[in-house]
């Protein structure tokens, strides 16, 4: 039986189709009204998502480019108390490279120190990286703001001794009162036990990019890092980079289980912990959640907007509806199903809310391509661009077009307004013809 | 066997705390062909009959019969499924769907019936050919005079095909020669098609072209005479 009804539905889904289109139009004005208005409200709806996904991918970036990597390996006393003996053997960082030739492997090295200028000393964070393969794997060192960047030895000194070049971070410069070509002298305590000094030039002061370096970030090549702390064992931290980002997953259980295999031939100290390899999520769980809850916030948003903007179709609907009851029981009269026209009346509300969708969308994507483009620029107020939430943002606010957004956006909006036609459709089921006509 | 057949038919409903008996002990049997005019003043009742005989309304007492069918028992789909394949409605108002040209309103009835394409196109040129419409086919009601929209109600009551056709009052927003023309054209396809007529008026012109007179008065029959047609077609 619900097989033929079903049929029975299906024979006269043209007759509905048509009567609902040509309804939708017999007060223009109403209508395009009604469609203005869920149209803007799309329209809100992928520009905040556009201006969102921007944002979250730049935090992706930000993770992934400017610092973090994809992915890291360090051992676990070192994540977990900033061991400075917690390293990793450099053979370890040959053998990944041969194994894994697709991805982008620079090794890291940190601590903390004393930095002395002419009239400031204040409490630094050395990181020590290989210029060439950090090049490979992060942006960060191509963020110089002023100076050059060079980590190589900077002079000779008649003694024999050897100046290298540092790179610093904008906000420390500042505090310091230091330029390219100032002297900056590091004291700490090395992997000997001895006090580890040195005076330093500085080549460079990078632009902010990550605010605890912007603030006490000192970059140094390994060879002076090496010299300063007399730790030549090993590395604190491998920061990888994938050609496929999407097969990230798979590369951190492949590099989990290669290192396994690597300790078996080559066992590390037992303080040290084990190498841990996790994924830039893993690291900074943060920005991970950020952009769980950006999408979470652009269905809320979506939702809240759309759902505004489909009052305007509830209220034409119920004054249309209002208006043809005498009709609606005429209809009923001559033999109509209830069904049948509770479905002709689904159909206008579809309708209106399927036009809403290519106008919203059409005008939308065109905002958002400007966005996209040429973002919001804050430049003139904010040069270095803006710190929320521990990231640094570009000045220039760029937005992202997700074709996908578009898409949920038009289905969450026909969703809602089919909802919304719910209530003028209640009131259809509840029509008697003798009563309206 | 009558097609139609009322027994005990009455209406009753509450006007505030005062009961309204709209219909009292109808007893009526109509013959298939018959062309008859439910006749009275306002408020007779003549409206609540044919709309408990079209199953638009349930009595509170009675049996209404159609065609050897008990439709006081029928269920809101089965009653829809009566109506539309048995019945034909003719309405005061014409009624017609605005947004459907003439062709298409005289199709509607069919297309809910499930027909044919093409032979629900033919029909509905058929019938519009006899209401004199074949030239004004693709006209929406609004660009249609109120005599030519009642043609084209007319055209869509009966191409649907159905046994009863009822109408309540169709003359009575049309001036005296488009009210002529409908009911000879009413009348000449009730013989042609040998469809029974059931309807209601207070108009003299309509009395006169009817058949058979039912006359009410306070919800109650109080003469239903078998007359001669006096009038020839005018169109």
């Amino acid at each position: 039986m619900s097989a033929l009804h079903a049929l029975a539905v299906f024979n006269r889904l043209p007759i509905l189709l048509f009567m609902a289109w040509r309804n939708i139009w017999r007060n223009p004005v109403r209508s395009a009204l009604t469609i203005s208005a869920l149209a803007g409200g799309l329209v809100m709806v992928i520009l905040y998502s556009t201006l969102l996904e921007g944002m979250t991918r730049q935090m992706v970036k930000f993770a992934t480019e400017i610092s973090t990597g994809h992915i890291q390996v360090q051992r676990q006393a070192f994540i977990d108390d900033q061991d400075l003996y917690a390293t990793l053997p450099w053979s370890y960082l040959q053998t990944l490279e041969q194994q894994f030739p697709n991805i982008h492997i620079t090794p890291r090295l940190y601590s903390a120190a004393l930095a002395s200028a002419e009239n400031t000393s204040t409490g630094v964070l050395i990181k020590a990286v290989d210029a060439q393969r950090e090049a490979a794997v992060t942006q960060m060192l191509s963020h110089v703001r002023r100076g050059e960047l060079n980590l190589a030895v900077a002079e000779t000194l008649d003694d024999g001794l050897i100046r290298y070049n540092v790179v610093i971070g904008a906000q420390l410069a500042k505090n310091m009162n230091l330029e390219p070509g100032s002297e900056l002298v590091l004291v700490t305590q090395a992997a000997d036990g001895s006090i580890g000094n040195a005076l330093y030039r500085i080549a460079a002061i990078l632009k902010p990019l990550e605010p605890s370096f912007d603030r006490m970030g000192v970059l140094m090549s390994i060879e002076a890092y090496q010299q300063l702390m007399y730790l030549q064992d090993g590395f604190h931290e491998l920061s990888i980079k994938l050609d496929d980002a999407t097969s990230l997953e798979d590369v951190q259980a492949a590099l989990d289980t290669k290192l396994k295999l690597i300790m078996t031939s080559q066992s590390l100290d037992a303080l040290g912990g084990v190498p841990v390899v996790r994924n830039w999520r893993q690291i900074t769980p943060a920005i991970a959640d950020m952009l769980e809850l950006s999408k979470t916030m652009n269905f809320i948003i979506g939702f809240i907007v759309v759902g505004l903007a489909s009052m305007g179709m509830l209220n034409t609907m119920l004054m249309a509806i209002h208006e043809r009851r005498h009709e609606f029981g005429v209809l009923l009269a001559v033999g109509m199903k209830r069904r049948w026209l509770l479905l002709m009346v689904l159909f206008e509300s579809f309708f209106l809310a399927l036009v809403s969708a290519f106008v919203g969308s059409f005008i939308g994507i065109i905002f958002a391509a400007y966005f996209e483009d040429h973002g919001i620029d804050f430049s003139a107020s904010m040069p270095d661009g803006y710190d929320w939430a521990g990231m640094v943002f570009e000045p220039v606010m760029k937005g992202y077009l997700e074709p996908a957004h578009v898409v949920n956006a038009c289905v969450l909006m026909i969703f809602v307004t089919l909802f919304a036609s719910l209530i003028p459709s209640w009131r259809i089921a509840r029509l008697k013809p003798v009563e309206v006509m | 066997m009558a097609l139609l057949t009322l027994q005990g038919i009455s209406k009753h409903y509450l006007q505030g705390e005062l009961q309204v008996n709209a219909l009292s002990d109808i007893n009526l049997n109509v013959e298939e062909g018959e062309f008859a005019a439910l006749v009275g003043p306002s408020g007779s009742g003549k409206t609540t009959l044919l709309n408990i005989i079209g199953g638009l309304d349930a009595p509170t007492q009675g049996l209404t019969q159609l065609n050897n069918t008990d439709i006081t028992g029928l269920s809101e789909a089965e009653l829809s499924d009566f109506r539309l394949f048995q019945l034909g409605f003719i309405f005061q108002a014409y009624n017609l769907v605005p947004v459907l040209s003439a062709l298409e309103n005289v199709e509607l009835v069919m297309v809910l019936q499930g027909r044919h394409a093409n032979e629900r196109r033919e029909r509905a040129e058929h019938y519009l050919q006899l209401v004199g419409l074949q030239d004004i086919m693709q006209r929406r009601p609004s660009a249609l005079s109120g005599g030519q929209q009642q043609r084209v109600a007319v055209a869509r009551a009966l191409a649907a095909g159905p046994r009863l056709v009822l109408a309540d009052e169709p003359t009575a927003n049309l001036d005296s020669e488009n009210a002529t023309a409908l009911l000879d054209i009413m009348h000449r396809l009730s013989h042609e098609e040998k469809t029974t007529f059931i309807f209601s008026t207070h108009d003299p012109r309509v009395m006169e072209r009817a058949e058979r007179i039912i006359t009410l008065h306070d919800g109650k029959i109080v003469s239903d005479e078998c007359h001669q047609r006096h009038h020839e077609p005018t169109i």
